[in-house]
């Protein structure tokens, strides 16, 4: 064990404090400029789609990974799904507990081979289970901004 | 020892340039997709990928290269990611190698994509922590210290001019004007041109400095059996070699790549090379300034130390010389997205040895050429040499 061991405290050691000062500046690339522009524009969900393998890929993707074809056919999805999986979540990044628990869920898009992780509204954490009907709720077209938070959230159906 | 014989058999890559839209998939994509339409095989012929990319704080995505894994084919397969830097482009090919001549794996898809643009404030930014964090950091280093302090270290070791180094920009960028992919071509540069650039770290200039960029660029690699198969002008990888310097920057000779010389060594001997200036025909040794061109060939033991200038004053190295260099048009002129550009390298002595270069075409159908990149902590060397 180094000396650093039997220090008492940090300061007891020689440092330098530094950092990587960075941040980053992401296209959303081509499919997904088209993607968010019609959720800001139109708000409405688009995928691409592999003929060859029949998949319909949302978020949509430019190529299939699978077979590797450019995809150009372009289809309408519905803004609906069901709740693959989800999670409440009780503490922020550094562990201290949120004012209101939030819902996170992975939400399978119906009709397609894909999905969205985004939060749940306007239902209660308790009431949320597995395979719930959900739909996308999309912000008012003024505040939309293109991004995934042009969707506030999905909320149950029915 | 039992390698089985590998070669190149496609390649691909996108336009080198400032700003991407695409994301780093989709740019790996556009260069995977082309390289295996270039020998008309399908993702279903690949059997393990190999994608590459340099610090993942330039596309600003931490684990980057399994987060293009897609984009490079690598859905389903066995993936690898190897990252030496700016050493990566030369390397990947070297991985490439070694995952067919261990008999592992008959077809290999090997992609190097690089998108600087996500780097804000400057790409710069991202290399400030490859100096040591207490004996210098608190001096508030940029990169281009220690460009700066070798290209001075090299100049005043053989007495040349800041002339007789930017006629390798000139070179470049003249000959990045025939490359479809290149983002700083320019037939009539001039060495006046270069010298006029701004001074940003004496004596590195604007005009000695390759730029950043955005670019993926894809090999397919096979086994003999394959090869014979799918073509009847494979490239094969004759040697590799690379090799590595003290961490310690300051504990290197700053005028001579020793760790270049030990990675061609390793390389020639593997490919049965004596006289490398004999039995190599054309050179595209890393470029990411003038003057690690001149460093390079003289650590690819293919000019006496200090005379790569001389040469290339006298046109040796211009692409109807005796011994062509970069007639891709280098990092220098085709642009600099790290690993990508390392690997465009390969792809340029694989389209040079194939006569398909077009109008870069060296003449006297060359039947060896050397690639080399350079980086880590500026002190690996990666050579690859390929023949037909
Ligand atoms: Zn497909």
């Amino acid at each position: 064990m180094s000396l650093m061991y039997r220090i008492q405290h940090p300061r007891d050691a020689l440092v330098w404090e530094g950092e990587i000062p960075l941040f980053s500046r992401y296209t959303m690339g081509i499919a997904g400029e088209r993607f968010f522009r019609e959720i800001m524009e139109n708000g409405r969900l688009m995928g691409t789609r592999c003929p060859e393998c029949d998949l319909i890929y949302v978020p949509p993707r430019l190529y299939c990974e699978q077979c590797f074809a450019h995809l150009d056919e372009w289809v309408e999805v519905p803004s609906t799904g069901q709740v693959h999986t989800y999670t409440i979540v009780h503490a922020d990044l550094d562990g201290n507990p949120l004012e209101e628990p939030r819902i996170l869920a992975f939400i399978h898009i119906d009709g397609t081979d894909g999905g969205l992780v985004h939060y749940l509204g306007e239902v209660d954490p308790d009431q949320v289970c597995i395979g719930m009907c959900v739909e996308a709720v999309f912000k008012d077209k003024a505040e939309r901004k293109g991004g995934i938070l042009d969707i506030a959230y999905f909320r149950p159906v029915g | 020892m039992g390698r089985n014989r590998v070669a190149i058999v496609g390649a691909g890559m996108t336009k080198f340039v400032r700003r991407a839209q695409e994301t780093a998939k989709e740019l790996a994509w556009k260069a995977a997709s082309k390289a295996l339409e270039s020998c008309e095989l399908t993702l279903d012929d690949i059997d393990a990928v190999v994608v590459d990319t340099a610090p993942d704080a330039f596309d600003g995505i931490h684990m980057n290269a399994e987060y293009l894994s897609d984009g490079a084919g690598g859905w389903g397969k066995p993936v690898i990611r190897g990252y030496v830097g700016g050493g990566t482009g030369v390397f990947a090919a070297i991985q490439g190698w070694y995952h067919v001549a261990s008999g592992l794996f008959d077809t290999v898809l090997v992609v190097c994509e690089e998108k600087m643009s996500s780097c804000q404030p400057h790409p710069q930014g991202a290399f400030l922590t490859i100096f040591d964090h207490t004996t210098e950091r608190p001096l508030k280093p940029n990169l281009l210290w220690i460009f700066a302090l070798e290209m001075n270290a090299y100049m005043s070791r053989y007495g040349l001019s800041k002339k007789d180094i930017a006629l390798v920009a000139v070179k470049n960028k003249r000959n990045a004007a025939d490359h479809p992919a290149a983002l700083l071509g320019d037939p009539d540069i001039t060495v006046e041109d270069i010298l006029n650039t701004e001074v940003l770290a004496w004596p590195v200039q604007r005009g000695d400095v390759s730029p950043i960029s955005d670019g993926a660029v894809a090999l397919v690699m096979c086994a003999e059996h394959v090869a014979r198969r799918v073509t009847d002008k494979p490239v094969w990888v004759e040697g590799v070699g690379w090799s590595l310097d003290t961490a310690y920057w300051t504990n290197r000779d700053l005028s001579y790549p020793t760790y270049v010389e030990e990675a061609a060594r390793m390389a020639y001997k593997m490919a049965g090379i004596t006289e490398p200036r004999k039995q190599i025909h054309i050179a595209e040794p890393y470029d990411p300034f003038d003057y690690k061109e001149l460093h390079h060939l003289e650590g690819l033991l293919l000019f006496d130390k200090g005379k790569a200038p001389e040469a290339t004053a006298l046109g040796i190295t211009q692409r109807d010389g005796d011994l062509p260099v970069c007639p891709s048009g280098g990092l220098l002129g085709v642009g600099n997205p790290i690993a990508a550009a390392g690997l465009m390298k390969v792809a340029e002595i694989f389209w040079q040895l194939r006569g398909e270069a077009g109008a870069r075409q060296v003449p006297g159908q060359p039947k060896r050429g050397v690639a080399q990149a350079w980086g880590d902590l500026m002190q690996v060397g990666t050579v690859i040499v390929l023949g037909i």
